[in-house]
């Protein structure tokens, strides 16, 4: 199997759009895939150098969380591959790369086989430190500057009063929302990801009213605000400033990595992300693959995939860049072009912890701690809970954001009628 | 290229780095953090939080009842300055005024 033969089997084997990567190699795509997808079947996994080590990098989580998949895409650089959807004659470039091809900047990490502690690497003698300021430091960040200064459309400010903000459109936001609107209550809904990447995710369709493609980026208690970011392709972005009187946060949870060696090579992905991206343009593996996990979470996912499912302690290594087997340490080793890591989800407590909730150590990462009911904060609103945020709960995540909406509805039935929306 | 085994992937953080911090007396999320620049990148710990507090609980280098995350700040979704500068008062588009800076919330001192 050479370098660039396609990873996966297309149910439709007719590509309808094509985007340059690189400069100058066409890939083809269809419609509505993400970059990574595109990328990820042409085989073209490396998007960019590493910080320090200057090791080859790649697309990781595939789902919008990881940072890693940032690559130039007409002109813009820092753009997630995973989340941009592909349109014709899109120019997609690595990032963070002084050559294209052998980068002699790898040899730092084939030179320094320990590690770098860069509180005493080349600090001294000075001169020594004055070359590492002027060069070593620079090689972080090579990414260039915009092509132009202006984007392509201005962006807008709108101010929204909603009843209920709801953040998050999984299975616990899907049921809080509806629960919402049956009661007769204004909901702004709103999740990160585009319609057809939450459909993938969950085979239910029932997203109407959905405000998709929107990031909520922060918590300003002290000026009541929620603030948000919709940027859709082809329009400019807007910026949404929300001052609710409740908000429903069903951020989910994010795909951890699994500390093995060599678990940074283009091609370890996070399997959920990419069952998730297959779903979404109709795509199977057709490349040698492993899931590297350990219980029912990795089983599903390992299933999902048709793959084998190995555990990380069983593990010695992944070999290859991008990868091309893992070596285990009885000394046998599994072909995998791709390497699919199902650590256990740990909740996105970011957004909810900013708004003033607590979170506790559930094993697997931070959960937010709420009472009985589902509240996790007060102060201008009320916050609630619902879903993996709260720790990982797979299909029953519905059932926690349709009780969750129901004890909300229980606790401000009679004054939400009375008082003026703020 | 040789062998490692990342925790934080944004800021090529192994996890032999942090072995080496916490034989230095570092056991903290806070000081790993500083010391090592872990969970400092583009992803601001969302991929690498739980692995690093995994491995400080596994070794009882943290207690799994109180242990806590840095502090989680703006922006946790990627936005543009033109995004953020569409929300600026029209003064602010002609004359530059200074605005007073908003307080940290309460609580997050981290």
């Amino acid at each position: 199997m050479s370098r660039y033969d396609p990873l996966l089997s297309r149910t439709d084997e007719r590509p309808d759009v094509s985007l340059r990567w690189d400069r100058d190699r066409p890939v083809a795509a269809r419609r509505g895939d993400t970059v990574s997808l595109a990328l990820l079947d042409a085989g073209a996994l490396e998007t960019s150098r590493s910080a320090k080590y200057r090791r080859p990098r790649g697309a990781f989580c595939l789902r919008g969380d990881c940072g890693t998949c940032l690559v130039r895409i007409d002109g813009l650089p820092n753009r997630r591959a995973c989340t941009t959807v592909v349109r014709d004659g899109l120019q997609v470039q690595p990032q963070n790369r002084l050559v294209s091809g052998p980068d002699p900047s790898a040899l730092i990490d084939t030179m320094m086989r320990g590690d770098m502690d860069h509180h005493h690497f080349m600090v001294r003698p000075r001169v020594v430190n004055q070359i590492m300021q002027g060069v070593a430091r620079n090689l972080t960040g090579l990414g260039t500057l915009p092509d132009r200064a202006e984007p392509d459309a201005p962006a807008r400010h709108e101010e929204h009063h909603p009843d209920v903000l709801v953040v998050g459109a999984g299975l616990a936001g899907r049921a809080a929302v509806e629960v919402l609107r049956a009661a007769g209550r204004e909901v702004l809904w709103i999740d990160r990801l585009d319609r057809a990447g939450l459909v993938a995710q969950n085979d239910d369709d029932g997203l109407d009213g959905l405000c998709d493609q929107t990031g909520v980026f922060g918590v300003y208690p002290p000026e009541r605000l929620w603030a948000a970011v919709t940027e859709r392709p082809g329009e400019g972005a807007v910026l949404r400033s929300i001052a609710p009187r409740h908000v429903v946060v069903a951020t989910g949870a994010r795909d951890p990595t699994i500390p093995l060696p060599n678990n940074d090579r283009p091609g370890v992905v996070s399997a959920r992300g990419l069952v998730e991206q297959l779903r979404r343009s109709g795509a199977r593996l057709r490349a040698p693959a492993v899931v590297i996990g350990a219980g029912a979470h990795a089983q599903a996912l390992a299933r999902a995939l048709d793959r084998p499912c190995i555990d990380p302690a069983a593990v010695e290594r992944i070999e290859g860049s991008p990868v091309e087997a893992v070596r285990m340490r009885d000394g046998s080793a599994c072909e995998a072009r791709l390497v699919a890591l199902a650590a256990p989800p740990a909740p996105a407590y970011e957004l909810v912890r900013q708004a003033g909730a607590s979170v506790r150590w559930d094993g697997h990462g931070f959960a937010i701690v709420r009472d009985q009911a589902g509240r996790c904060a007060l102060g201008p609103w009320t916050v609630w809970a619902a879903g993996d945020v709260c720790g990982h709960q797979g299909l029953a995540a519905g059932d926690d954001g349709r009780r969750v909406a129901q004890a909300l509805l229980a606790a401000s039935s009679s004054s939400s009628a009375l008082s003026p929306t703020p | 290229m040789s062998r490692r085994s990342f925790v934080c992937r944004c800021e090529d953080v192994t996890r032999s780095e942090l072995e080496h911090a916490i034989e230095l007396g570092l056991t903290d999320v806070e000081e790993l953090k500083r010391y090592t620049g872990l969970g400092t990148g583009p992803c601001q710990g969302k991929e690498c939080m739980s692995v690093l507090v995994s491995l400080l609980v596994d070794r009882g280098l943290a207690d799994p009842g109180t242990v806590q995350p840095f502090t989680a700040r703006p922006p946790t979704e990627p936005v543009t300055l033109g995004a953020l500068a569409s929300a600026a008062p029209r003064a602010t588009q002609t004359k530059p005024q200074t605005r007073p800076q908003s307080k940290p919330q309460s609580g997050g001192t981290r």
